[in-house]
């Protein structure tokens, strides 16, 4: 079936057995080929062509594009450059994350499905596509905050403003002042339209009890489109549905520059990296993720290969071969990984979503609620770096080698999760260039194991009420946060097992 | 009555719904009431049920709902090897929906240069083009003698996203039966006969040939850098980006992104120079006079400019 409102084309194939989905397998159904278009260019043309992998995440794409070349080059990075470069990712993923919520995500809350529900007509006045009381301010209010990438990039979406050793600009003290402003804003309708209480009260809530007082505390915090959402999900009991592998994986997010009055709650991130695998904790080491092509229609080297030793080269598909995606399987360690914010805020320790992990397991309500909440910890982090741009006699951007040669690799997490490039240069051009992008992880298919791909997984075992309206598989999807043209090497499944339009 | 639109979107980013995310003044919502457009669908903005979709595309193509707006946005996949399969829809190339779409639309717009003349993925293997151009030449998807039910050929609106407020400024054209005047590549005089260097903040740096050679010198990115701003047709430095800036006012060459043959597949961080002159030069320029130029305005260029200390 069809699946919209993911970025790209999706279908998923499943079967149902007795109203149960008892097997699934997802397939992206567009191939652009980004990485092979790569080959041969110039080394900085990287840093042009990966942004256009993706529309919503485009500055996600170029800080993993420039880390890779920041690595080759063996670049110093200035301070304000660090955080100029911070600073613009975080503001598209403050956009990411309510756009994501309240344009993609709840509209299905809308659906025939949820008539019965004691909220669907407060729902559909508040997620009515382009019409609803969430709908309007969230376009409003998360245009003006990307005007930050604007000013300190040029433009959203497209800008290639970071280049090896910095970026390109050199915000004066007007362009921070309005940035600042930009920020202020956007925070004061954060705190009052979705939170309904300041950021500080909502760091109190660390347990399920916390979340249960403040949902109760009053009518600010319930009315609010994160109460709203929480009892909305509670009734339609969003924690049941979605449950996938026990593993997650994050590349770390937001490197801290050297002087910086922010404390880094770890290891020089604001969101440390982590393989949390089962209940276990496992330090982040990029050496053990494998690329697996088992059931993809990809040329195979034999055992799955590290990115660095990867290569694509398509195969044609035939009706008869065990193939039925053009993604491949990304493992970390031999393992499916779970990535995105509830990744990132699980390998963080958070007190409140690592006990309604350890009460509910992996689920659509906790993806959401993750997602939804992970604003609340990049706006103090933000306000800090811009007050700090541009104050000390730090430069934006430190001249560093030609580059010829070498290899490096650039790993972030973006909006959907672990997102890395590979590079390798040879004779001053691209020679290899291998992407994994967070819906690669999330949407990957089988593995020679036969293991799933972490929403594969999560979908067997959905109960679905009403054929006609199978929210749950959309719950289920829209809780990764989809990226399909972001699989830059991804193409139609040709074996369908059951087709029911989504 | 309204006006019915329909977004398509084959082989692209989105970057262009995101675009037009930014609108301002009228903001999308807004915009939409006031031309009274009503959006049948858009694949990343509607909550359709399946069913609905499926049907709304059957009453579309046997006529029972009129379609005054196609929106296509992205490339026309037609790999590998003609099949149209690299981007399908249920297992069918996508490309016939859009193509039996066009044939009942009242307007086609290709919004972004993917759409407008192929841009990604052209001369690769998934063999993308345009909806009425293959680069420069006419042609593409639909082929040259297309029209649309208006009369109008597809309306190309290039930019690597398409400008929010030119995708706005045409849809409240078409709506209100106003009158469209088209360049050589069916894109609106109005926002492309501007040159990407019109309004640009370096320009001064320009005039006097103070160049910039590596990032963040605070120059003119023409001779060395690889900006394309003086060769290229587009609005980005009249209207502004998000209502802010843009690439070449921060210090990021221009790419060109409106080009039909963009991607170029020269280096885009560099320009390509004889002598050290560029060897695209403006449009109508004379090569022995532009040099003379440039070595006077060097000449004359004033300390603080060479010192870098003008602002930008």
């Amino acid at each position: 079936m069809p699946l919209n409102r993911s970025e790209g084309d999706l279908e998923i194939h499943f079967e149902i057995d007795d109203g149960m989905v008892s097997e699934a397998r997802s397939a992206g159904t567009m191939y652009r080929g980004f990485e092979n278009l790569l080959k041969g260019r110039s080394p900085l043309d990287g840093l042009v062509i990966t942004p256009r992998i993706c529309g919503i995440c485009c500055t996600a794409q170029l800080k993993a594009a420039v880390k890779a070349l920041d690595m080759i080059a063996g670049a110093r990075v200035p301070d304000d450059a660090i955080r100029v470069r911070n600073l613009t990712l975080m503001a598209e993923q403050l956009q990411n994350d309510l756009r994501h919520t309240f344009l993609l995500f709840t509209p299905d809350f809308t659906s025939p499905a949820y008539r019965e529900h004691s909220l669907f007509e407060e729902a559909v006045k508040r997620y009515r596509p382009l019409k609803g009381e969430a709908v309007i301010p969230t376009i409003r209010e998360t245009k003006k905050i990307i005007e930050i990438i604007a000013i300190l990039g040029g433009q959203w979406p497209h800008s290639s403003f970071m280049v090896p050793g910095g970026v390109v600009s050199v915000p004066g003290q007007n362009d921070i002042i309005q940035c600042r402003s930009l920020l202020a804003n956007f925070r004061h309708w954060y705190e009052r339209r979705i939170l309904g209480c300041t950021l500080a009260r909502w760091s109190d809530v660390k347990t399920l009890e916390d979340l249960d007082l403040w949902l109760h505390e009053k009518p600010a915090h319930q009315e609010s489109e994160l109460g709203f959402f929480i009892r909305f999900s509670r009734e339609a009991q969003l924690h049941q549905l979605g449950n996938g592998h026990p593993n997650f994986i994050s590349f770390g997010a937001y490197e801290m520059p050297v002087n910086t009055g922010l404390k880094a709650p770890s290891a020089g991130f604001l969101f440390p990296p982590g393989f949390f695998n089962n209940g276990a904790m496992n330090p982040f080491d990029q050496e053990k993720i494998t690329e697996d092509v088992t059931f993809s229609h990809f040329k195979s080297h034999g055992d799955p290969r590290h990115p660095f030793e990867e290569t694509t080269v398509i195969e044609t598909p035939h009706d008869n071969t065990e193939a039925y995606s053009w993604g491949k399987a990304p493992r970390y360690d031999g393992y499916p990984a779970e990535t995105g914010p509830l990744a990132e805020l699980v390998i963080a320790s958070n007190p409140l979503i690592k006990r309604l992990l350890d009460k509910d397991g992996p689920n659509v309500f906790i993806r959401q609620l993750a997602r939804l909440i992970r604003p609340a910890f990049l706006l103090p982090a933000m306000d800090c770096w811009l007050k700090e741009t541009g104050v000390g006699n730090e430069t934006f951007y430190q001249k560093n080698e030609q580059l010829e040669n070498g290899r490096g690799f650039g790993l972030i997490q973006a909006h959907r999760g672990a997102l890395g490039h590979w590079v390798t240069l040879e004779d001053g051009k691209i020679a290899e260039y291998q992407v994994i992008t967070p819906t690669a992880w999330n949407a990957s298919p089988r593995d020679r194991e036969g293991i799933r791909g972490p929403w594969e997984e999560a979908l067997v075992g959905t109960i679905i009420k009403n054929p006609e309206h199978p929210v749950e598989i959309q719950h289920t999807i829209r809780s990764f946060d989809p990226c399909m043209v972001c699989c830059v090497h991804t193409i139609e499944g040709n074996r369908p097992i059951a087709k029911i339009l989504c | 009555m309204s006006t019915t639109l329909y977004w398509i979107q084959g082989g692209g980013c989105g970057g262009d719904t995101w675009s037009f995310l930014s609108a301002e003044s009228p903001d999308l919502t807004e915009l939409f009431d006031i031309l009274s457009i009503e959006m049948l669908w858009h694949p990343s903005l509607s909550a359709l049920d399946p069913q609905s979709k499926e049907q709304l595309d059957r009453r579309i193509l046997e006529d029972e709902i009129p379609l005054d707006i196609l929106c296509v946005e992205g490339s026309i996949i037609q790999g590998p090897s003609g099949t149209g399969l690299a981007d399908t829809l249920l297992g069918r190339p996508k490309k016939d929906l859009i193509g039996a779409l066009a044939e009942k639309a009242f307007h086609v717009i290709a919004v972004g240069t993917c759409a407008s003349f192929g841009g990604f993925g052209t001369d690769q293997e998934t063999e993308a083009t345009g909806m009425q151009f293959h680069k420069h030449d006419l042609g593409g998807f639909l082929g040259k003698k297309y029209k649309s039910k208006s009369g109008f050929p597809v309306i190309n609106l290039p930019g690597c996203p398409c400008h929010s407020d030119v995708l706005a400024g045409t849809l409240s054209a078409l709506a209100n039966d106003l009158p469209l005047e088209l360049n050589e590549t069916n894109s609106p005089l109005d926002w492309y006969r501007i040159m990407v260097h019109q309004g640009c903040t370096r320009n001064e740096y320009h005039e006097y040939r103070v160049e910039e050679k590596q990032f963040g010198e605070k120059g003119c990115l023409f001779f060395y850098m690889g900006c394309q701003g003086p060769l290229v047709k587009g609005p980005c430095n009249k209207i502004l980006w998000n209502r802010r800036s843009s690439k070449t006012r921060v210090g990021v060459p221009c790419f060109g992104c409106t080009r039909p043959d963009f991607p170029p597949r020269h280096p885009f961080f560099k320009t390509r120079n004889i002598e050290g002159i560029p060897i695209e030069l403006p449009a109508g320029v004379s090569r022995a006079h532009y040099m003379a130029y440039k070595g006077m305005a060097a000449a004359a260029a004033p300390k603080r400019l060479i010192k870098r200390k003008s602002g930008i």
